[in-house]
């Protein structure tokens, strides 16, 4: 039997799913103009569809079910507009096997995704988009994955759209091969955003969020498939998503703590996944250019090679955190660059590239910045500087998941240990 | 094992009057519902109606006539009607009481049919 929370999960994903499959097939067949009738259209289908289920239960292809009433539902609203639109009077939505009339990637929602990547758009207002319409989810949930008030979502969706409506002809619908070519390495950055957001909520009571990781994956599986040869890092990316992804089942205890790499149960990791990471790893040195999704790649291939933390091969880790800050420059990179450096006692070295980043105004709200220094304070023996590097890291904006484990280490001072 | 109708009304306004995202949570409870029902065997069948007025079919003037329903004075329109198994009215009224419908509007209206008809 399902339980009610179980299909509340389902229901919410089918719809999504099946949201954002109407509107980047309404935008195929309507072009980029007409994103807000799209919507529309496929959130009418969606509620005529979820006020049927209640009587007749979940069918047993909900997809299926879902996209037969949402198509009839979407005709007849187009209908209305046929004319004024200049469309052809019939054309089926029902059968999404023969939905293709030749766009570049044979898949609606990618090309609504590259779409999306308009260079004159910015990331953030890349993501949103692609989010609210290829990714489906409704206007809330966008607010809240990516952590925007309403005003400012809806700010963010109406210039971006306000942007596409200045597009027309069929090379706006279809993006030809030179503008899905310069297009690709946004649509990497927008996957690698999209799982980034869901793999460390940087605020809030998920631990994580695992339909937005789901989904950047979903996506970077369909690219592969459907791309005419693999952007470069792309591979790369795929690798890392998967290999990150594989440490899921350990990362969180049965009360819901988070529990850091160092002390996963690393049997619990996927090898199934790690296995096919290593495989795009491979794959990926046949890029032509290196891409920063090669070095994070190539550093969490040796965190899942490592059966155990203290196995870990640091002076490997610390070359690409070095190739990585080299190739891009971030505090981040630097702080895991030199905390990859305090396990190697090599802590002068470690000390000045944590001096580098405390000289950068990022730094003060930067909890990896502080328990950085925690650590590096506690490699030299002095507890005083950790428990202030420490209490500086709880003073910073965390998801209550981290601010648990913070709470958790701050216990441990206070019990001696 | 006897069947019972649930027959569920609402306001008119109901479903009409509140944000789509509260209408689909109402929904996802109402398929919650019907998905345990039927895992427990006790869903039968259903039929949501259309929220239109409808129309009324008459001889009571001696010949066949038609008029448009009176729903737009009702306080409250059938949306719908459900089919359930259960040994007796008392059974049918525990199923009513874990009905969503009882949380998300007044008034369940409960008729066995005639075990006769039943095979």
């Amino acid at each position: 039997m399902r339980d009610p929370d179980q299909i509340h999960r389902l229901l919410d994903e089918t719809v999504r799913r099946e949201r954002g499959w109407l509107i980047s097939s309404l935008v195929a067949r309507l072009g980029p103009a007409q994103m807000d009738l799209a919507q529309d259209v496929a959130q009418d289908a969606i509620v005529k569809a979820l006020s049927t289920w209640p009587y007749k239960g979940i069918p047993d292809n909900p997809r299926a079910w879902l996209r037969r009433v949402a198509g009839n539902a979407a005709i007849d609203r187009i209908r209305r507009s046929v004319r004024e639109l200049g469309l052809e009077e019939s054309w089926d939505l029902t059968a999404p096997d023969e939905d293709i009339i030749t766009p570049s990637l044979s898949d609606p929602e990618l090309d609504l995704m590259i779409l999306c990547c308009d260079p004159n758009l910015s990331a953030q207002d890349q993501l949103t988009l692609a989010l609210k319409t290829v990714c489906g989810f409704t206007a809330a949930e966008t607010g809240a994955l990516l952590f925007l008030k309403e005003d400012a979502l809806s700010q963010r969706l109406a210039r971006a759209k306000r942007h596409l409506r200045t597009l027309s002809g069929d090379l706006a619908r279809y993006p030809t091969r030179f503008a899905l070519k310069q297009r690709l390495p946004r649509l990497l950055k927008i996957i690698y955003l999209m799982y980034s957001w869901g793999y460390l909520p940087r605020r809030g009571k998920d631990l994580v969020r695992e339909d937005l990781c789901r989904e950047a994956i979903r996506l970077s599986e369909g690219l592969m498939l459907h791309a005419p040869e693999a952007a470069p890092g792309h591979h790369a990316l795929h690798a890392l998503l998967l290999f990150q992804s594989a440490r899921t089942p350990a990362r969180f205890d049965d009360t819901g703590q988070l529990i850091t790499l160092e002390q996963q149960d690393r049997t619990r990791w996927d090898q199934a996944m790690i296995r096919e990471g290593f495989e795009h790893l491979e794959a990926s040195r046949a890029s032509p250019v290196l891409t920063r999704y090669h070095f994070e790649a190539g550093i969490a291939s040796i965190h899942a090679q490592a059966k155990h933390w203290s196995k870990t091969d640091w002076p490997q880790i610390s070359r690409l955190y070095e190739l990585l800050n080299a190739h891009a420059r971030s505090p981040a990179t630097k702080v895991n660059w030199a905390v990859s450096l305090i396990l190697q006692d090599a802590l002068d070295d470690a000390q000045a590239l944590l001096d580098e980043v405390g000289a950068e105004k990022v730094a003060v709200n930067f909890t990896g910045w502080h328990l950085a220094q925690q650590k590096l304070a506690d490699a030299r023996g002095d507890a005083a500087g950790a428990k202030a590097a420490l209490a500086k890291a709880r003073t910073c904006m965390n998801s209550d998941a981290v601010d648990q484990y913070l709470a958790q280490q701050w216990q441990l001072y206070a019990d001696g240990a | 094992m006897p069947k019972f109708v649930l027959m569920l009304p609402h306001k008119p306004n109901r479903y009409t009057d509140i944000p789509e995202a509260e209408f689909m949570d109402l929904m996802k409870d109402y398929i919650g519902w019907v998905e345990e029902m039927s895992a427990k065997g006790k869903y039968v069948s259903g039929e949501k109606l259309n929220a239109d007025a409808g129309k009324i079919v008459t001889n009571t003037s001696g010949a066949i006539e038609v008029h448009d329903g009176p729903f737009a004075e009702v306080a409250e329109i059938l949306g719908g009607y459900m089919v359930i198994n259960a040994a007796d009215y008392d059974e049918a009224v525990e199923i009513a009481r874990s009905h969503p419908h009882m949380k998300h509007n007044e008034t369940i209206i409960i008729r066995q049919t005639d075990p006769a008809a039943d095979d």
